[in-house]
């Protein structure tokens, strides 16, 4: 896919060696009547052309809340960003003005949500929402717009795209509804693609055709992917790399295979063991001790701690940083090497 | 573990489930029904567990909610003990149902905000005043919110004071107030994160253990089935497809439906993943109102062939396997290679 547009100013080309879009130490907070929900506190990844990057998380550990950040639709207030960099081809999206940043939302950066049937808006055909993005982005005309939404609907393998482009989203199964918030999301050829668990709502025969679809329009566009999820077979399946996120911090990133074969921080490692394995049938599942931390009230040093095998006395005090394993892997736990040295649970 | 001496306490035989199609407004015409559960027969027994897999609009619901007959099936027999709970009325009813409790999916919706955790755990005593006399309750309540790994002393908090997982703890301890015999659980644990899915899996197979309890599990997650299961069935369009046990289903998949649900899983490795075989259905089941001729199975099967249109393969053991299967080309094939 050769991209049309060459608006790019001279200032925003990539340099050699910046990745196609970094987060780098961001803290997202909302302020609420409770007091200080901090949900992103320093988080550093990046993505390049082509690449698929992983987010891993449970709820609440601030893996959307990044995605909604460098998309831009955080609503502020409540949301502060009081602190750190989200640069797009080495430019800051954050200092941009808002008319600028409308110009990178949709078309430059595009988003892909968890629940497309509260997405898509149920009053409007689903043809009239696809070529909305062509309309108002490239001032198109309706019939103009209408037959890109088509294309693009065939894109995304919906039969008999030419009829069904009248119909309304209720019309639509749940497959073919996320299809259409795909067909949307790369109608302005972005590139970079933020899918937000877009497979979670969808049953694994149909998760499977969703997964491929994406691959094949990374193939094709080589679009850098971030893929925001907390299904650990997903992303074995098709991330380059991971960042595993907890509590507002990445614990740990590292490229796919070394991750799962030997995970360097006892979170990832209590997921890792926690999945059902034929083998140990029968026996108890391992299980993470007790439950994720209070964004208001996080605990002091290590935010894993309280639930840490691991947990000597320096962490309840100091937070350990993103320490250094090799030029591309990181793990935030002053005692990495025991975890990675150490036999899998169970 | 079941083994197969042991009691037989559910046997389910021809059950059909139809939601009846209606148009007209005052002369009401049916015009045609949708087939939720069409035919499905099984037993259980007594500590045994059967999961039940199959994608979203399958019927696996419906069946679960016919078991616990909140709803009547239009034919077919649900037996518990030998009765037969779908022609029960009245009172057997009520003392039936005593014996067969229900776990739901979703710990936000299905606990009253209004009621505190003693009020909800202690309702079923409520309704089945025989099992629990008056001065006894808050004592039996707080065992069994002990049983489930819960604080005895939180008797009088509300659930929005508890997480996801501990409001799925207390939705099981209101199952076990009666001490059934059988515990329905549809999707226990697909609303929990995945740090504490493995959590309330434990406390299930302990109370398993501990109280003799038979358990339908309903999931779409494949491998928390089979972890937990010791048969399983697979469920497509209202009828079971393939029944077996654990590793017959999982190593040796008869019905080209269970291979591709199966392959389509996830594996969470990224060893191999290149050569992972994979098939992928294409489109969407069809509506259970307007299902396929013969095999419902075959708009979307490889292999399909004449006679799938024209006859109705049976769930039955076919030639070089093990267990039943309702395909006409039924054969074993080992699609998730791993041990």
């Amino acid at each position: 896919m050769n991209k049309t547009s060459t608006d790019l100013s001279p200032a925003e080309v990539t340099p050699g060696d910046e990745p196609l879009l970094a987060v780098d130490d961001l803290h997202v907070e909302f302020h609420t009547r409770a007091g200080t929900v901090r949900a992103v506190n320093g988080v550093s990844y990046t993505v390049g052309a082509g690449e698929t990057l992983a987010v891993l998380g449970e709820s609440g550990s601030g893996k959307s809340v990044t995605a909604q950040a460098i998309m831009g639709i955080l609503d502020m207030p409540p949301a502060v960003i009081p602190h750190g960099e989200i640069r797009f081809k080495g430019t800051d999206l954050l200092k941009l003005s808002e008319e600028a940043r409308t110009q990178v939302r949709g078309q430059r950066i595009a988003m892909i949500f968890q629940d497309a049937l509260s997405a898509l808006n149920p009053v409007f055909t689903v043809g009239w929402q696809i070529s909305e993005m062509f309309r108002v982005h490239r001032g198109m005309s309706k019939s103009e717009a209408m037959k890109k939404a088509v294309e693009l609907m065939d894109r995304v393998r919906i039969p008999a795209a030419k009829q069904r482009v009248h119909d309304y989203p209720h019309q639509f199964s749940g497959g073919m509804r996320q299809r259409i918030m795909i067909a949307m999301s790369i109608a302005l050829d972005p590139e970079v693609l933020i899918a937000d668990e877009p497979t979670t709502a969808l049953d694994v025969t149909v998760q499977a055709q969703i997964m491929e679809l994406l691959a094949e329009l990374q193939r094709e566009s080589q679009m850098g992917l971030i893929l925001i999820t907390h299904d650990l077979g997903v992303v074995a399946d098709v991330a380059d790399k991971i960042a595993v996120m907890y509590a507002g911090r990445i614990v740990e990133n590292a490229p796919v295979y070394d991750i799962y074969k030997t995970p360097a921080h006892p979170y990832t490692k209590g997921l890792l063991d926690s999945i059902p394995r034929v083998d140990l049938k029968g026996q108890d599942l391992y299980a993470i001790k007790g439950l994720p931390p209070n964004l208001l009230d996080l605990p002091k040093g290590c935010s894993f701690h309280p639930r840490c095998p691991y947990r000597q006395d320096n962490c309840e005090s100091t937070a350990p940083q993103l320490y250094e394993i090799s030029g591309i892997r990181g793990s935030a736990c002053h005692y990495w090497r025991e975890v990675l040295d150490g036999e899998r649970q169970q | 573990m079941a083994n197969d001496s042991s009691e037989r306490i559910l046997e389910v035989r021809d059950l059909v489930k139809h939601f009846p199609l209606t148009q007209g407004i005052l002369f009401k015409k049916q015009i045609g029904a949708i087939k939720a559960v069409d035919g499905v027969s099984f037993d259980l027994n007594r500590g045994e567990t059967l999961g039940i897999v199959g994608e979203s609009g399958c019927g696996k619901s419906t069946l679960a909610k016919v078991l616990m007959a909140l709803e009547r099936p239009t034919s077919g027999s649900v037996k518990i003990n030998g009765r037969d709970i779908a022609k029960a009325r009245g009172g057997e009813l009520k003392r039936m149902r005593r014996n067969i409790q229900m776990v739901m999916q979703d710990p936000y919706t299905s606990l009253n905000p209004r009621m505190t955790v003693g009020d909800i755990i202690g309702e079923p005593y409520e309704i089945h005043t025989e099992v629990a006399p008056k001065g006894d309750r808050s004592r039996r309540v707080q065992e069994l919110l002990e049983v489930v790994g819960l604080n005895p002393d939180h008797l009088n908090r509300y659930p929005h004071q508890f997480s996801g997982g501990q409001r799925q703890r207390i939705g099981i301890a209101r199952g076990l107030a009666l001490q059934p015999e059988i515990i329905v659980c549809d999707e226990p644990v697909s609303a929990l994160d995945v740090s504490i899915q493995a959590q309330v899996i434990n406390l299930l197979e302990r109370l398993q253990n501990e109280f003799n309890l038979a358990y339908i599990f309903i999931a779409h997650d494949l491998s928390v089935v089979r972890h937990i299961s010791d048969r399983v069935g697979v469920m497509y369009l209202g009828k079971f497809v393939e029944l077996g046990k654990d590793t017959e289903i999982y190593d040796r998949p008869a019905h080209p439906y269970t291979q591709a649900l199966l392959s389509a899983v996830p594996v969470p490795d990224p060893e191999g993943r290149e050569q992972r075989e994979r098939i992928i259905l294409q489109g969407d089941p069809p509506s259970p109102a307007n299902p396929p001729s013969g095999c419902r199975f075959r708009t979307r099967c490889w292999k399909a062939q004449e006679i799938c249109a024209q006859e109705e393969p049976l769930l039955q053991i076919r030639p070089g396997t093990g267990h039943e299967s309702a395909c006409h080309f039924a054969e074993t094939h080992d699609v998730v290679h791993v041990s």
